[in-house]
């Protein structure tokens, strides 16, 4: 499978490069990347972003690098995840500066992601495991239309994380 | 283009997903112990993309180290520098009992080694040896690296063998 371009009335959304690191870096060094697992040193946060291009390599799909498309500026990392473990594949969204948070990006660049999934990778099912502390993704989540499946197999090596399940696109109300 | 290199039996290449498996199950074994296994099928999914993720990154990594006239990989040895290590290392992992002692992994160890001082340009090439892994340590001395005591390590929590290799031109 050919990694796309996915693009969104703002943005662009492609598999990521290494000059697509740095800001990577930068996100992992604030607090705002705490739902997963930082603030991070510099050498997590590349071996993280290294563990993400070998994801595509494996799966052909993982985390884009989302960015504006009027302005190239960096929005976060958004995109599909399923490393061994975990029991179904992820939409999973990190925003990554206060600025870009707020103006529904997240929900915009998920959406996207979901219907791809669901769409040309043919995903049978499609989840996405949030924290019960973090308010602001489980919006993401609802705005999308997902709601939370307690009855979910949850992912064993993050068992504290709920599970919230998206409907298919044509069941999206 | 990723360089492949040969040497008398084996071909060095870009490791790939279908050498995955073969991965797996030399990171779930024993054998794993000198890098910090045997581990759970997670971490070595995990350690595997990050493999394949250096070369994104760097345009170099650890090879898939194959036969002649067999594309299944038998381990991974190649130049290895994530972001927190202090000096550019020369790993090697060979994942089967079977291929042990017979001179493949210093045939492909020695053809790393050349590789990263004449085509990448590195100015040191050390090797990170831990302390219960002798026959890791056996394989350095074979190849002609010395160890050096003051070097600074990868890990100062987990203090390790750190060996220094010789230019290709200064080995005896």
């Amino acid at each position: 499978m050919t990694a796309p371009v996915l693009t969104t009335q703002r943005m662009t959304l492609r598999r990521p490069e290494p000059h697509d690191l740095e800001p990577f870096v930068a996100f992992c060094a604030t607090e705002r990347s705490r739902w997963i697992g930082g603030p991070a040193p510099r050498e997590d946060a590349w071996e993280g972003f290294a563990l993400n291009l070998g994801h595509w390599e494996l799966l052909g799909f993982g985390y884009f690098h989302a960015e504006l498309t009027a302005t190239g500026e960096p929005v976060g990392r958004i995109g599909l995840r399923q490393p061994e473990g975990k029991p179904e594949p992820e939409v999973a969204f990190s925003i990554y500066t206060d600025e870009m948070e707020g103006k529904g990006l997240a929900t915009e660049a998920a959406c996207a992601c979901r219907d791809w999934a669901f769409g040309a990778v043919g995903l049978p099912t499609l989840v996405s495991y949030i924290d019960p502390a973090n308010a602001r993704s489980q919006a993401v989540a609802r705005r999308m239309g997902a709601t939370r499946d307690p009855d979910a197999a949850r992912w064993p090596s993050h068992s504290t994380l709920e599970v919230w399940r998206h409907p298919k696109p044509e069941v999206v109300q | 283009m990723s360089p492949t290199l040969a040497t008398e039996r084996l071909i060095l290449r870009r490791p790939a997903p279908r050498d995955y498996e073969g991965f797996k199950a030399f990171a779930m074994s024993d054998r794993a112990s000198g890098i910090g296994g045997p581990f759970p099928e997670r971490t070595a999914w995990r350690v595997f993309c990050a493999e394949l993720g250096h070369w994104t990154l760097l345009g170099y990594g650890m090879w898939a180290v194959t036969r002649k006239g067999d594309d299944t990989a038998i381990g991974l040895i190649g130049p290895w520098t994530p972001a927190d290590w202090p000096e550019t290392e020369v790993g090697w992992t060979i994942w089967r009992a079977e291929d042990e002692g017979t001179g493949i992994a210093a045939e492909a160890a020695r053809a790393a080694v050349d590789h990263a001082y004449r085509e990448l340009g590195w100015d040191t090439v050390v090797s990170y040896v831990g302390n219960d892994n002798d026959r890791s340590a056996a394989l350095a001395e074979k190849l002609g690296a010395v160890l050096d005591p003051d070097a600074p390590q990868p890990k100062p929590d987990e203090p390790c063998r750190v060996y220094r290799h010789p230019r290709p031109e200064a080995r005896v």
